[in-house]
Formats: C-alpha cells, structure tokens, sequence
C-alpha cells in the first residue's frame, strides 16, 4: 500500500487521521497534531476540504423512498403469520417433542372431560397402558392455543400467570394445565387466558375425572 | 464512544431484551429508530426501494429471533448493521447486483430536495459509483454512520487490516475522482479546516 507520491511523512499521518477527527473519535491530541498540520500544509488543507465534503455529502438522508410504517407492519405480519420460516418450524418440533412427552404423561394422570370433540377420546389408548388415574388438582383447566402461537409465547404465558402443563396436546390441540406449585387456581386465570393473544380457547375442566 | 452513544446503546439494549421476551412494541420502536440509517447504508449496495425494504425486514427478522443471544460484546447498532450487512449481500445474490451508478444521473431525486443537496448529491454519486460495493460499505460506515474500524471488521466480518486497505483504496479513487471544489467554499466547513 503506498501513498501518493507527493506527500511526506506528516502528511501521511495527517491522511490517517483525518476520517476520525471529522467523526469525532479522535483524540484531542491527535485533533490538535491535525489542525496544526492542515495550517501549514495547503495539500491537505484541500484534502481536509474534500472529506468534510463526503462526510457531508453522505449523512445526507436517502433519496430513495421507503415507507417505514408500511414495511412495519408486513414484519409484523411476518411474525405473526403461520409457515414463513424455518423458525417456525423449529418451533413446530418443539411442539411435536411436547406432545410425545405429553403423551407419556397421560400414563400418569387422568383425563378432564372437555366435551366429545374437544378432547377426543383416542387418548384412551394412552390411558390403558396407566394404572390407577390420579385425580387432576381442582381447577384445573383446558387451553388450546392458536396454531401460530409460537412456543416462547406460550411459555411466557404459562410463566406469567403460574401454570404448568399436566397433559396434552391432545389431537385438537387442547393442553390441560394446573396452577404451578402448591398454590390455588386464581379465578381470573381463566379470564385471562381467554382474553390472550393466540389462545383460541380456555374451559375448566369438569370436575370428574 | 460518546456520551450519546453510550445513551442510545443503553436504550438498544433495553429494547432487545424486551423484544426477547416477545414484546413487539419494543420491536416496532427499535425498527423506526434504525429505519433512516439502515435505508441509506443499503442505499450503497443497492438502488431498489423494494429490495431495500426486503432487507431490512430480513434483519430485523433475525434481530427479533436472536434478541435473547445478544451478549452485549459490541454495540447494538454494529450488530444490527452486521446483520443488515449480511442480509443485503445475500439479497444481491438473490436479486443480481445492482450497481449503485446505473441510474445516477436520472431524475430520481424528490421535488422538495434543495438544490444545494442535490448538487453535493451528483457529487458524491459521482464520486461512489467507481467504488466497488465493498469500498461504499466501509465509506458510509466510516463517514456516514461514523464506526470505528474495529465496528466495521465486526460488521463486515474481516480483518481489521481488509478495512484499512478498502478504506485506503476508496479515498484515493474519490480523490482522484471528485471534482476539486472549483473554488466554491466548502459547505458547512468543519471546525478543523
Ligand atoms: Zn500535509
């Protein structure tokens, strides 16, 4: 890499420094050095000149028009809609790995009804293989959330209003979950969960297992 | 890094870790803060409004999925930047690279655009369109976004002795390209001069 040939040692220098001091992140010994040498020096004064010029010149804003509300909302559509990505099929095998894990559960714990075609009665499969069916806790509820909800968002729901999945899906999608820990059901969770984003339905679960 | 930078990367960050936890209000306003400063850097690898949008959106895609890995190691604009970066070449591969000079000289510029602007606008366009697209990125990096060299290895994935050698390169092709002032006093001089 070589330099113009007609300029010296100084001069060199002063070329190096010049795109810091005009974006401010030049010390201020290395600023003074600089204006020092451009008072002397008609060559870089003029070179100076031409990159206050670009430096200028190029923070002007684009020319080419681009609507950031438009381009906004398709993201945000993007985000929201189902099979646009891979993410979201990571997602969906998050969801499958749920289900396997889930059906093993079902061993274990009994059944809420949710009515004929909501939790459907091929379950029973799983439930033959169990043994004696532990009741679920009083309160416990039924949430089937929308295809697009993605599974942070349904962790952070669950997170949010302390429950914890006992079971499901199932084959409409229906989770049943409980109030994590020890603590009782709050009444509201299930107006709750009723008015959230991507929660397509939410009913407690009779209490008969 | 100044103070306002220090400022406005504190508030980035708060803005990522929102967005990690789904918050799209907090996406929305990181989107329109960078909005200005991503359609001018792209703006030097492509001429397409389209094409520009496509990636910004792509960046910002990524940026909402990864929020949570953020760590912290460089700012946050100098990781937005790298991923509108990567985005925009891929997007070039995709669309064909377009130069930037094709339609310089064309009536694109808006109405309302002072004459002063558009007179310092031919300048520049004049001056860039001999740059190869790698030599504009790390101009506008430099000059418009005002990153150090060591943001814009991180940005461009590259040595930080590649970015000294196309930064070298582009000042002396402009300054062999530009015109001289022609006597006209530089605009709104800097201090130093
Ligand atoms: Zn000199």
């Amino acid at each position: 890499m070589t330099l113009p040939t007609d300029i010296g040692k100084d001069c060199a220098r002063a070329w190096e420094a010049m795109p810091w001091s005009l974006q401010n992140s030049a010390s201020h010994e290395q600023d003074e050095w600089l204006t020092q040498h451009l008072s002397q020096c008609e060559a870089c004064r003029g070179e100076f000149e031409q990159q206050s010029r670009l430096r200028l010149a190029i923070s002007l804003p684009s020319d080419i028009p681009v609507d950031a509300d438009a381009g906004l909302r398709r993201l945000l559509a993007r985000i929201d809609a189902p099979d646009t990505h891979a993410a979201h099929s990571r997602a969906r095998t998050s969801w499958v790995t749920r289900a396997l894990v889930a059906a093993v559960l079902v061993q274990a714990i009994g059944i809420g009804v949710l009515g004929a075609r909501l939790w459907s009665e091929n379950q029973a499969d799983y439930r033959t293989l169990s043994q004696a069916a532990a009741p679920l806790p009083a309160g416990a509820i039924h949430v089937v959330p929308d295809d697009t909800m993605k599974l942070a968002d349904w962790n952070s729901l669950l997170h949010t209003l302390h429950l914890q999945v006992v079971n499901g899906p199932n084959d409409v999608g229906a989770y049943t979950v409980v109030a994590s820990g020890s603590s009782a059901m709050p009444r509201d969770t299930l107006q709750k969960l009723r008015t959230t984003h991507g929660i397509r339905l939410a009913e407690p679960v009779a209490s008969a297992p | 890094m100044n103070e306002a930078d220090i400022d406005a990367d504190a508030t980035d960050r708060m803005l990522l870790q929102r967005m990690s936890a789904g918050d799209r209000a907090a996406l929305a306003v990181l989107y329109r803060s960078y909005h200005g400063r991503l359609c001018r850097f792209l703006s030097r690898l492509t001429r397409r409004p389209d094409v520009i949008e496509e990636v910004i959106n792509d960046c910002f895609w990524i940026a909402w999925q990864k929020a949570g890995t953020f760590h912290g190691d460089s700012r946050v604009s100098t990781w937005i930047i790298g991923i509108a970066y990567r985005c925009g070449l891929k997007a070039l591969r995709q669309h064909g690279d377009e130069p930037v000079e094709e339609d310089m000289q064309e009536d694109r510029f808006p109405a309302h655009c002072p004459d002063e602007d558009r007179e310092l606008r031919d300048w520049l366009a004049k001056g860039l369109s001999r740059l190869s697209a790698d030599q504009r990125v790390v101009v506008e990096l430099v000059y418009g976004l005002g990153h150090t060299l060591d943001d814009v290895a991180v940005i461009m994935q590259c040595p930080v002795g590649t970015v000294k050698a196309r930064l070298f390169h582009a000042r002396v092709k402009l300054r062999n390209t530009l015109p001289a002032l022609a006597g006209e006093p530089p605009i709104r001089k800097e201090s130093m001069s």
